[in-house]
């Protein structure tokens, strides 16, 4: 009878490094042998790990989570890519129960980490404004489906290539996202049209703005409509990543340099 | 007629003993509703604290962990403290009642000095408390500040706050005070003095930056000229304010805006 730990052990053999997510602090502990380099990937750095990427949404979707942590270690020089890496997470319950072997090299970018780290604005607003475009995706708008098009950083150049469509509701006002208010308020502005703009620090300028950026060159799946277009345009022309809701399909969708870099289904959340 | 005998013998004793030991039966009489006032007062400050959430707001301070240790807790120590304050003092009445002490002492020091005691002890307590509890949020505050230096501002504010206790609980008791506080003064002076010409720069830009910030003259997406740079203003906080031209982005201090007054372009 075939030893189990043969046939399944393959998976984590010749590795040059292991991708620890979420772990407990006992569960990094005893990698503390380990002969190749450990990292870790989470939400923030309980376990005080010298390699450590950080996770800035939760990506239920196991795929896009390592890929975020991988391009986060590779991004960080933690990994090179010719690596072969095990990346230990957790899929159902509570603790990391799954194990997966990926090739650095083999690994097309998608970008989703340069999305946070290289964009203008703070990665926590960043963060902020997907929690809050996944909140609207999740529960609409009095039960149904809403849109909304969020443009984060460099507010002072999207500020100057667009037009109010009507008076801004956020002039004077220093709301930043990730305050509670602003679940409810962005909840409500949802049903006006136009775009939300949110400056580098977080702080919501303005919405009812209308984008006019010229949508030559971007490149965006057929299918999409003018709202995705309009984020794909300005992000081209300026240094803003776009946070999109669809109203059609409800998924989130970030923009940056003019190309789709991430998809998010709120539901999964 | 064995009872009528009795309650009569009852009477004559109970006569005796008011008429000839009335101040030792209201002596225990009143120490005894001391006993019963202190357990009051006990359970009563017990109840009160417990519904102001003080025990969550002690959680986790060093003089909670060392009360739990001891079987207790802040709460239990405060209240303890109140219920045998009570006690005492029901204790010095009935002593002055029985006639075992002194009048004048009585009356002019022990009370007035178990007064002060009682209130020093409370100060030390809420003092001790504070100052861990400051302490506790000033590190949470600072977590993300990466500086190994920021680690001594906590500290500092607690023995800031154990020492004015101190002093106070000091000057309560009776104790001179006045070198203490001789110290505290050029303590102060040499925090405001010394501060407030560190900072002398930073305060002029934040009280420019509430203004600008209220009143907003120019907002994000203007283009102005500020302090010899044109560009499109990216941010405006308490402090500075970001424009950015060409790739540059200038930050300059609120407190120039107001000096050197700004330009805003509108073609």
């Amino acid at each position: 009878m075939a030893d189990l730990r043969d046939l399944l052990g393959g998976i984590v053999e010749d590795v040059d490094a292991v991708c620890l997510f979420a772990p407990s602090r006992s569960y990094y502990k005893a990698f503390a042998d380990v002969e190749v380099p450990v990292i870790v990937i989470a939400r923030e750095n309980g376990v005080e790990a010298d390699s450590f990427v950080e996770l800035p949404l939760d990506f239920p979707d196991i795929r896009e989570r390592i890929r975020f942590g991988l391009e986060g270690a590779l991004d960080d020089g933690y990994l090179d890519d010719e690596q072969v890496v095990a990346c230990a997470t957790r899929v159902f319950d509570d603790g990391i129960d799954t194990v997966a072997r990926v090739d650095a090299g083999e690994f097309s970018e998608s970008g989703v980490y340069e999305l946070f780290s290289e964009s203008r604005a703070d990665p926590n607003v960043i963060r902020d404004v997907f929690e809050v475009a996944i909140e609207l995706g999740k529960k609409g708008q009095k039960g149904k489906q809403v849109g909304a098009l969020f443009v984060v950083g460099d507010a002072g150049k999207v500020m100057n290539e667009s037009r109010p469509l009507s008076y801004n509701p956020f002039e004077k006002s220093h709301v930043h996202v990730g305050d509670p208010i602003v679940n409810v308020m962005l909840k409500e502005f949802s049903r006006l049209d136009g775009a939300f703009v949110v400056s580098d620090s977080g702080k919501i300028v303005s919405a009812y703005r209308y984008l006019e950026p010229s949508a030559e060159g971007t490149d965006i799946p057929k299918g999409l409509g003018a709202r995705h277009m309009a984020a794909a345009g300005i992000t081209r022309e300026t240094n803003a990543v776009c946070i999109v809701l669809s109203e059609s399909d409800s998924l989130v969708r970030a923009f940056q340099g003019g190309e789709l870099i991430l998809e998010l289904d709120p539901e999964a959340y | 007629m064995v009872g009528q005998i009795t309650v009569t013998e009852l009477l004559t004793a109970l006569r005796k003993l008011l008429t000839e030991r009335v101040d030792l039966f209201v002596g225990i009489l009143i120490f005894l509703l001391a006993l019963v006032a202190g357990a009051v007062t006990r359970r009563y400050v017990r109840g009160a604290l417990r519904e102001l959430d003080i025990p969550e707001a002690v959680a986790g301070t060093p003089f909670e962990r060392t009360a739990r240790r001891l079987g207790t807790s802040t709460v239990g120590v405060l209240a303890n403290l109140c219920g045998l304050f009570v006690l005492v003092v029901g204790g010095l009445i009935t002593l002055r009642i029985v006639h075992t002490i002194p009048q004048d002492l009585l009356t002019l020091r022990i009370t007035d000095f178990f007064r002060q005691l009682f209130i020093a002890a409370l100060v030390v307590v809420v003092g001790v408390i504070v100052g861990d509890k400051l302490e506790l949020y000033l590190r949470e505050r600072l977590r993300g500040v990466k500086v190994p230096e920021a680690g001594v501002l906590p500290l500092l504010t607690k023995y800031s706050v154990f020492y004015i206790a101190s002093l106070i609980a000091l000057s309560q008791i009776g104790i001179a005070t006045r070198p203490l506080l001789v110290l505290l003064a050029a303590y102060v002076f040499g925090l405001v003095f010394i501060g407030g010409l560190a900072m002398k720069d930073l305060l002029a830009a934040a009280a420019a930056g509430v203004y600008l910030l209220l009143t907003e003259p120019y907002a994000i997406g203007d283009e102005v000229k500020l302090d010899g740079h044109r560009g499109i203003v990216q941010e405006v906080d308490t402090f500075v304010t970001h424009i950015e031209a060409e790739g540059e982005e200038y930050v300059v201090p609120n407190d120039r805006v107001f000096r050197r007054g700004v330009i805003i372009v509108r073609e």
